[in-house]
This record gives structure tokens, sequence and C-alpha cells, in this order.
């Protein structure tokens, strides 16, 4: 085991970064929300964007906006050096990777470190010390952080590993060692499923991360997953903004965040705060992270992974912190010192995320990619749409099907609860499946409401029938059969030729030069 | 108009008049007075007797999805012809056809022509945004063919597999 890395050093020259320009190596929905965050700072912003992306919602709001190649992410997002050559191209004193691609890339960040160019995140050193899970674990134990029960290292040997799961006990989690996200994980209860899981999540984890080798956990019964949110900077500074729950998880991707964790007590909560401290001061570590724990049924935290970047549900916190987490990343990227120390922070109230995602709900949550016919997000009081579509927008089938993260803040749990319910209720997307009928079922469950709920909730939730009311067949009936007769009445006006459209008319008047009006 | 409505596994005869700018609708037999005014190309404001419903819609090949607060219903709809109804869920008899249920790309096929497989037995993966879907057999039988490699793109609707 290493010594503890000594705390972050300052950047050379006198420590400050300017950052005029800032490239976003990302799309969708993140890459809106640093954009957006850039504005408010006055930083000029450059889009990068794959051929499939060309009037994506990111490029249409960023100031600059360069291809970066072919549809399929492994020829464009994930191409470094497509990123760095448009980053210098563009003159872009930053990059900030979002979350997925390469945003836990230690190459990314080296060669941005490499250029001169300021990579809005940690060092690369320590991307890809805690990139690589088992060596995140080997820290986290080293700092005297409690780490799930399991293997510390990777294990290539299909032999090996179904001796160490024996060991171990069934049934344990097969992990991909280079990254998480649920991408090439999985439950094994038994030595008879084990080589065709191990098939299955190495294809996965080559697939998502270039890197196939797997290690094993003990799968703990019952388990929250509950992360503890971290920010630091150059000069030694570290403050933690609490927990998110996030233990509303569909195939180990998380659909419902949630920040306070109505399972955690104060001490737990300062436990785990000085935990995530302890394990992010001993790597040194700089900007946003955040340390993902299980926290078994009798409340004992156990490590599971560090993640280097911003995380999907961080609006959750800056809902209830009141921090704004993509500025403050791009203020400690600049040198500057944390602006706030721990005893500032406070939790105010609740706020709840459901992520909308184009997957059908009644249909096993199959990808549902296609085009947005028509949009329209809700508003109203403590309502965030952290949407990245928009309408008549083509959802492609190249990326992740996150359409949009809602967000809804209130005094209470209970209101949280009751505004995003509202919000899902007025939330239309018609074109394409989205998950939305989904949170409407979820958000009413007598566990969620409870807040008695673990990680195995929607499979629960998905094996009960649906108690709710569901849409009115009647008037559903009533209002198709009503736009038909219209629909046919339109038709059989315009087919005798007497309707001409308005814009028929102006365009007419604008070729024969006659203006319009005054 | 009269047509004929078929919505959650249910047959609706339907009727509709205008009269004065709003419609009477017979569902049934029963009729219920309904206003409708348009908002925009693809939602309208829908009040049967004083309640109010904001409703979207979706053009289907048969019909329209009909999207309220609470959820979405798909309504086929067919033109009544008398004694003839038409017969929802209809099985056409012969070969099971797997079809991909979104565009994505065949990562595995893990069966071949002439196989015996159990119902429920996976048959192809398709990746598409970033997860694995294994599509498996929707009854037991032999399989016929499979048009697909692996590698390859599909689009939503194309045959997999075609199970005797």
């Amino acid at each position: 085991m290493s010594a503890p890395r000594s705390p972050a050093p300052l950047s050379p020259a006198g420590s400050r970064r300017r950052i005029g320009t800032l490239l976003v190596a990302n799309r969708g929905e993140i890459a809106v929300r640093v954009i957006r965050a850039c504005r408010e700072m006055g930083i000029r912003t450059v889009a990068v964007y794959s051929d499939a992306d060309r009037a994506a919602l990111h490029v249409r709001l960023a100031d600059e906006a360069r291809p970066i190649g072919a549809a399929p992410s492994s020829e464009s997002y994930l191409r470094i050096d497509r990123v760095i050559d448009a980053a210098r191209a563009s003159g872009a004193d930053a990059v900030h990777p979002g979350y997925g691609f390469l945003a836990e890339n230690a190459d990314l960040a080296r060669a941005c470190e490499e250029q001169g160019i300021v990579f809005v995140g940690p060092r690369s050193e320590t991307i890809a010390l805690m990139g690589e899970k088992t060596s995140a674990r080997r820290e986290a134990v080293a700092a005297g952080v409690p780490v799930v029960p399991g293997s510390l290292e990777p294990i290539a040997d299909p032999g090996a590993l179904g001796r160490e799961a024996e060991r171990i006990g069934f049934p344990v989690m097969l992990k991909a060692a280079a990254g998480g996200g649920g991408k090439g994980l999985r439950r094994v209860g038994s030595a008879a499923e084990l080589p065709s899981a191990l098939a299955r999540a190495r294809s996965e984890a080559g697939s998502a991360f270039g890197d196939d080798r797997v290690y094993l956990e003990k799968a703990l019964l019952r388990p929250r997953h509950v992360e503890i949110q971290v920010l630091a900077d150059h000069h030694g500074h570290a403050v933690h903004l609490f927990e998110r729950e996030c233990s509303i998880q569909r195939r180990h991707q998380k659909v419902i965040e949630e920040s306070p964790s109505p399972f955690l007590t104060p001490e737990l909560r300062r436990r785990m705060g000085e935990l995530a401290l302890a394990l992010a001061r001993r790597v040194g570590y700089v900007n946003a992270g955040t340390l993902e724990f299980l926290v078994d049924a009798d409340r004992n935290p156990w490590f599971l992974e560090m993640n280097t970047r911003l995380q999907v549900e961080h609006p959750v916190t800056e809902e209830t912190t009141g921090v704004d987490l993509v500025q403050m990343q791009v203020r400690i990227a600049r040198g500057e010192p944390l602006p706030l120390v721990q005893d500032e922070l406070v939790q105010r109230g609740h706020a709840i995320e459901c992520r909308v995602y184009a997957e059908d709900p009644a249909a096993g949550f199959l990808p549902s990619p296609g085009r947005i016919l028509a949009l329209r997000a809700p508003g109203g009081p403590g309502i965030r749409d952290d949407s990245g579509v928009y309408e008549g927008w083509e959802v492609p089938i190249h990326y992740d099907p996150l359409v949009s993260k809602l967000v809804a803040w209130a005094p209470t749990r209970e209101g949280a609860i009751a505004r995003l319910r509202r919000a899902v209720s007025e939330y239309r997307v018609l074109g394409i499946r989205t998950t939305l009928a989904f949170f409407d079922r979820a958000l009413r469950h007598p566990a969620f409401v409870s807040g008695d709920f673990d990680t195995s909730f929607v499979d629960a939730l998905l094996a009960e029938p649906d108690q709710g009311a569901g849409p009115p067949v009647d008037v559903a009936v009533a209002a198709a059969a009503i736009r038909a007769f219209r629909e046919r009445r339109t038709r059989a006006s315009a087919g005798n030729g007497a309707a001409r459209s308005a814009w028929w008319d102006a365009g007419l008047r604008e070729a024969h030069g006659v203006r319009s009006g005054t | 108009m009269r047509c004929v409505a078929t919505v959650a596994g249910r047959t609706i005869r339907v009727e509709v008049r205008e009269s004065g700018g709003r419609y009477l609708v017979t569902l049934d037999g029963e009729a219920v007075e309904v206003d409708v005014a348009e908002a925009g190309d693809h939602f309208a404001s829908v009040v049967v007797g004083h309640e109010s419903h904001e409703v979207g819609f979706e053009r289907r090949p048969d019909g329209y999805r009909v999207h309220f607060a609470t959820g979405a219903l798909d309504v086929g709809l067919a033109d009544a012809e008398p004694g003839v109804a038409p017969v929802p869920g209809a099985r056409r008899p012969g070969p099971a056809r797997i079809c991909a249920p979104m565009p994505g790309r065949v990562v595995r096929v893990l069966t071949k022509p002439g196989r015996e497989v159990l119902d429920g037995e996976g048959l192809v993966v398709v990746e598409a945004m970033k997860m694995e879907n294994e599509l498996r057999a929707p009854r037991a039988g032999s399989v016929v063919e499979v048009p697909v490699a692996e590698g390859q793109t599909v689009e939503a609707g194309a045959v997999l597999v075609v199970l005797g």
C-alpha cells in the first residue's frame, strides 16, 4: 500500500488560471447544464457534436460548435484526439467532460494537462487511481473506510473467479474493474450462473470501457445506495455536501434520487461525510467527486466506488444546499480556493429527481428512440427540468436514452413528492415512449412515500398490479373519434381545392413583390 | 360518423354528431356531450360535461395514442360495417416472427436454424442506447430462419428470428 498522497499541489504560476472559453466534451442534458453554468459566469462555450447531433440542443445553445465525427460514440465523443483538436482549434482554455463518455478517462485529463488546457476535474493520476475500482478499494482500506467484502484485485481466470466467489459466498456481484454506471455489472446467485454472467459482464465492460477486467463483491441483502458529494480545491480544502439517496434503481441504473436520504440518521450522515473526506484527502482529490456507499439494514456504510466527476443526480444536492456544483467545478479548476467551509453548509428542505428516459415502461423498458412530436415541460414553484431535448428533435439510437431530469424541491419530503407528482402529470412527451408513467406509479407507492425502500424497490413494484386509476377510457375514445371526425372533414375540404394555406398565400404575395401590411 | 373503437382490449361502438361546435358522442348506446378546443397541433382541451381533460394526440396507423395526465391509451378506430365486428388481438396462425422492438445493433445470435427452443429461451441480443436487450422466444418451437448476423444494424420491426 502506498503512502498517502500529499494535498493537491497548487497549479504552477501563481495558481490562478483564466478560463475565457470552455469546451464541453459531451452531449445531451449535461452538455446543456455545463453551457448554462458557463453562460452565467460569462465564459464562452464550445460544443462538440457527432453527425447524429448536428441539431442537438447543446449545439444550438453553445457559442461555438465543432463536429468531431460519426454517430457511434467510439468515432466521436470517445475520441480524445478529436476533442483535443477541437479545443486547440477553438482556443479553449478548459475542457469540461460532463459525465459518461470520457469523464473518467485519465487519458483525456492527461492530454489536457500536456496541452496546457485546464481539465475541469481531478488530476489524471487521481482519475486513474480511483477509476480502477479495485485500486480505489485498496485506497479506501488504507484510509480506514470500510469496503464491501470482496476481491481487492481484478481476477482474469474463470477458475480463480469461481473459487473467490465461493470464498466470499453467493450471491456475489460481478463488477467491471474499469468503471461503474451499471455497465458490466451482474448479480450472480450461484456457481452455475457464473459462466454466462461472466461472458455478458465482460462483453458489456469491454464495449463500455475498452477494458473487460472484472472483480467480485459480496451482494449485500436489501442495501441502500447512498452517496456523498465532495468538493476539494487546489489549496488543500475539502468539504462534503451531504448525501444523495439513490436506492431506486432499475438494472443497476438509478432512476429516482433524493436528498436528504430518509434513511440516514444525523450521526450516520456525519460519519459518512467524514469517511468520504478521509478518502478524498488521502488521494489528494481536487474538484467535485462522489463517494458511493452501500448502507446495510443495520445502517453500516460500505464504500462501493468513487466517481471522479459530476454525477447525473447532482441537482438534488444543488437544490438542497444552494451550491451550483458546475460553477464550483469551474472555480476550483481556475485555482480559486473554496468559498465555503463545512460549517456553512446546511441541507435545506428536500429535493427529488426523476430520470426521464426514452424507454417504454409498458414494454419492459425497451429503448424508444424516435422523433419527439410534441413536448411540454412542467413549470411552477419548486420545479427544475434539466432537459437535453426539444420538440421536433429525433432522439438518436446511439447514446444513453436520458431525455431529461425532472427535479422537485419543497421544504419537506412529503411536499417534494407531491410537487414531483404534480410535475409528472403536467409533463407531456408525444412521439416517443418515456418513463414518466412509471414515475407516477413509483412516487405514489406506499414504500416510497414512507421512505422504507431499498435497491429491490423497482422490481417489487413492477411485480405488483398497478392500483392507479389510469387514463379515462371513455374520454379517450370520445376524443379520438372526434379527432378522426374533424380530420376527415378537413381532408374533405382540402380535397376540393377550396382551402389554400396561409403560408402559400404569403409566398405568392412575396413572389409578386406585394408587401403585406405596412 | 360511425365507427368501432378498440381500446385496452375492449370494443366500443361509437357515433359522433356535431351540433353548434359541440359534439354528441354515443359510446355503446350511451350519449355524452363533448366540447373540444384545439390547443396547438397535438393537444386539445376536452370538456366532457364539465369535466376538463388536457389531451394529447399521436397518430397511429390504426387510430390514435391519446395522452392524459395519468398516462396514455391506444385507441384503434375502424369504420363500422353492420355485422362485421373487428376482432381484437386476432392471432395469425403459422410461424412466429421475433422482430426488433427498436432500432439497434445485433450483438449476439444465440440460436440457429433447425434448433428447438423452449418458451422464454434467449434468441438474439440487440444493443440499443448502450444497453443489451435479450429477445426471448414467445413460445416453444423450432427455429426456421435467422435472417440477421452478429454486428448487423437493424431497424425497428426487422425480423430477427422466425420460429416454426
